[in-house]
């Protein structure tokens, strides 16, 4: 009821986002293990040489791990983020939640916890299952990283919180739960349009760091050491920190227990 | 409803040995919403006890504001105040609202949900264990007459059943102190009824405090035992409901066989405040002494006093003569 799970689940778009990430999650297992049978099995050799020319097995095969999700998973969360708030303004809940022993910090956190943990939970097995099943098949010779879950797990907290702060603010915006989805895609792809517009116009590259979808996607390949052509660490660091800050300056201001009308 | 937690035990064994008496206290709160405005509440002193309190007063009088500052949303801005004796303002004010119960005016309902999974909600964010709000939800849902239809999502529900609702989330947590704003709003005579004896059994059984807040005379007339009117962010009269009726004692109406002329109109002043004269009939705020030395007063002018009502005290009046003292009600 608390975060409006189950209706999710109900209008069925949560089984489809399920099995959508269950594919990719097994596309990306098999993958590993059509690798290491390659790599094994001398019937393959002949297939293994000329693999090895195609598959990349360093930094960028790491970050790859998480990008295939995070279109998708921008998704998710406008569909469930971009209700969060928006449902308590809707039901005008917020002021009687003010009545109980819920300061308005603790009605902030538990929103943005929730909404950041969402995505964070569902990119888990994308690094952890193929990092388990590359260490089991092929030890340390695999084709992920010993330590890249040490370097994609950051990039998924900061990437997660992103998710998680742009959908809490954008939802504090709106009235109703359907509005709280368009803002939420709205500002996400407003956003990377503007930046866009202004790359194009000065031919400033940092200003795409303003795109919050390039930049949940940079993180990765940053932390695992692969330079983004668009975003570098300064722009990124800055146009995380921007966007974390003002969003949830926003959802704080619009969920201020003075806007609760009793 | 009898002995189903230690919470409310407490809170039945404060009421029943008045232990805490004074529910309320406040001396010169001032409450303003930004340090350069006007203050929404002017200096407000006041002790309220252990009761039903009604807290009448026209839109922008500062009821809500008052209700605010109560449930510690607002900080005043000035004087000093305490709710179940925890001062206003002071770090653990947060915590009181755990002893405080609230049923807002408007719907706070989540409308696909149960009415028991919302009040069971309600009671965790009161700070009840999970098990222990779920329990507490059934009970309050069966006072309040709600257990055949608990597990219905609320979009389903009629007003009263929502009203209902919010009354049981006020109680879930056995609080010694509820408000209730504007409870009967919407309902039909047997519903304002239906709910205003659950308002006054909530206090009678459970010994809860309650402060109800209504623009209806007639349900705070009905349950009431204090009144607290609020105009402008001023306290225009408080006190217990008897003390202010017996304000308007002594008001009687008048009716002379003959049209009085000038004079004899204002020799009735001798006999008190004329109130008003309606074609003929005059109400009268009796000085002192029995009334029926109208009577006395006609005959020693050669009137005929035809008709002499004792007006029954009625609360609208209390309300009117509180917010405008000069105005002479009945004209």
């Amino acid at each position: 009821m608390r975060f409006d799970l189950a209706r999710l689940w109900r209008q069925k778009i949560g089984r489809f986002f399920s099995f959508i990430f269950l594919l990719i999650l097994l596309i990306q297992v098999g993958w590993i293990y059509t690798k290491y049978l390659m790599q094994t099995n001398q019937a393959f050799k002949p297939l293994n040489e000329f693999g090895k020319g195609l598959f990349t097995q360093g930094a960028e095969f790491q970050a790859g791990l998480l990008n295939p999700t995070m279109y998708l998973l921008w998704f998710l969360v406008a569909l469930v983020g971009g209700g969060l708030v928006a449902r308590d303004t809707l039901y005008r809940v917020r002021p009687l939640m003010y009545a109980h022993p819920v300061a308005p910090k603790d009605y902030l956190l538990a929103k943005l916890g929730f909404a950041s943990a969402l995505p964070f939970v569902i990119l888990l097995p994308f690094v952890l299952l193929p990092w388990a099943m590359s260490l089991l098949l092929a030890g340390l010779q695999g084709p992920v990283w010993a330590t890249a879950p040490l370097r994609l797990l950051p990039a998924m907290a900061i990437s997660s919180a992103l998710m998680g702060s742009l959908a809490v603010g954008a939802s504090s915006l709106a009235a109703t739960p359907r509005a709280g989805i368009g803002w939420v895609l709205g500002l996400v792809l407003g956003a990377g349009t503007l930046a866009s517009m202004i790359h194009g116009l000065t031919g400033i590259r940092a200003v795409d760091a303003l795109n919050p979808v390039m930049l949940a996607e940079a993180w990765p390949q940053l932390l695992v050491g692969v330079a983004h052509p668009m975003v570098a660490w300064l722009p990124a660091i800055l146009g995380t920190a921007f966007h974390l800050a003002l969003w949830t300056f926003v959802a704080a201001r619009r969920t201020r227990p003075s806007e609760a009308v009793i | 409803m009898e002995g189903y937690s230690l919470i409310h035990f407490g809170a039945r064994f404060v009421a029943a040995f008045n232990l805490e008496l004074i529910l309320i206290a406040f001396e010169n709160l001032e409450v303003r919403y930004a340090a350069t405005a006007a203050p929404a509440l002017k200096g407000l002193s006041l002790s309220l006890e252990r009761g039903i309190v009604g807290l009448l007063g026209p839109n922008g009088a500062g009821k809500s504001t008052l209700l605010k500052a109560l449930l510690g949303l607002l900080r005043p801005s000035g004087g000093t105040g305490s709710v179940l004796g925890v001062a206003l303002g002071a770090p653990e004010a947060a915590k009181l609202r755990s002893r405080i119960g609230y049923m807002p005016e408007y719907d706070a309902l989540i409308e696909d949900a149960s009415a028991y999974e919302q009040v069971a909600f309600w009671g965790e964010l009161s700070g009840l264990a999970p098990e222990t709000s779920r329990d507490r939800a059934h009970e309050v849902l069966y006072f309040v007459g709600l257990d055949e239809s608990r597990y219905r999502p609320v979009s389903g529900y009629s007003t009263g059943m929502r009203q209902r609702v919010k009354l049981a989330q006020a109680l879930v947590h056995s609080p010694e102190l509820i408000f209730l704003d504007e409870p009967t709003n919407g309902l039909d005579p047997d519903g304002r009824r239906r709910l205003l004896d659950l308002v006054l059994r909530v206090h009678a059984e459970l010994g809860t405090g309650v402060i109800l807040a209504s623009h209806l005379l007639g349900d705070v007339e009905r349950v009431a035992d204090q009144l607290v009117i609020l105009d402008q962010g001023e306290i225009k009269a408080a006190g217990s409901m008897e003390n202010l009726k017996k304000a308007l004692a002594g008001r009687v109406e008048l009716k002379f066989l003959d049209p009085l002329e000038p004079e004899q109109e204002s020799a009735l002043s001798e006999l008190g405040q004329v109130m008003g004269n309606m074609n003929g009939l005059y109400d009268v705020q009796m000085s002192e002494g029995d009334p029926t030395r109208a009577f006395q007063w006609a005959h020693a002018r050669g009137l005929t006093l035809i008709q002499l009502t004792q007006r029954h005290d009625r609360l609208d009046e209390v309300l009117l003569r509180a917010l405008h003292p000069v105005a002479q009600v009945g004209n």
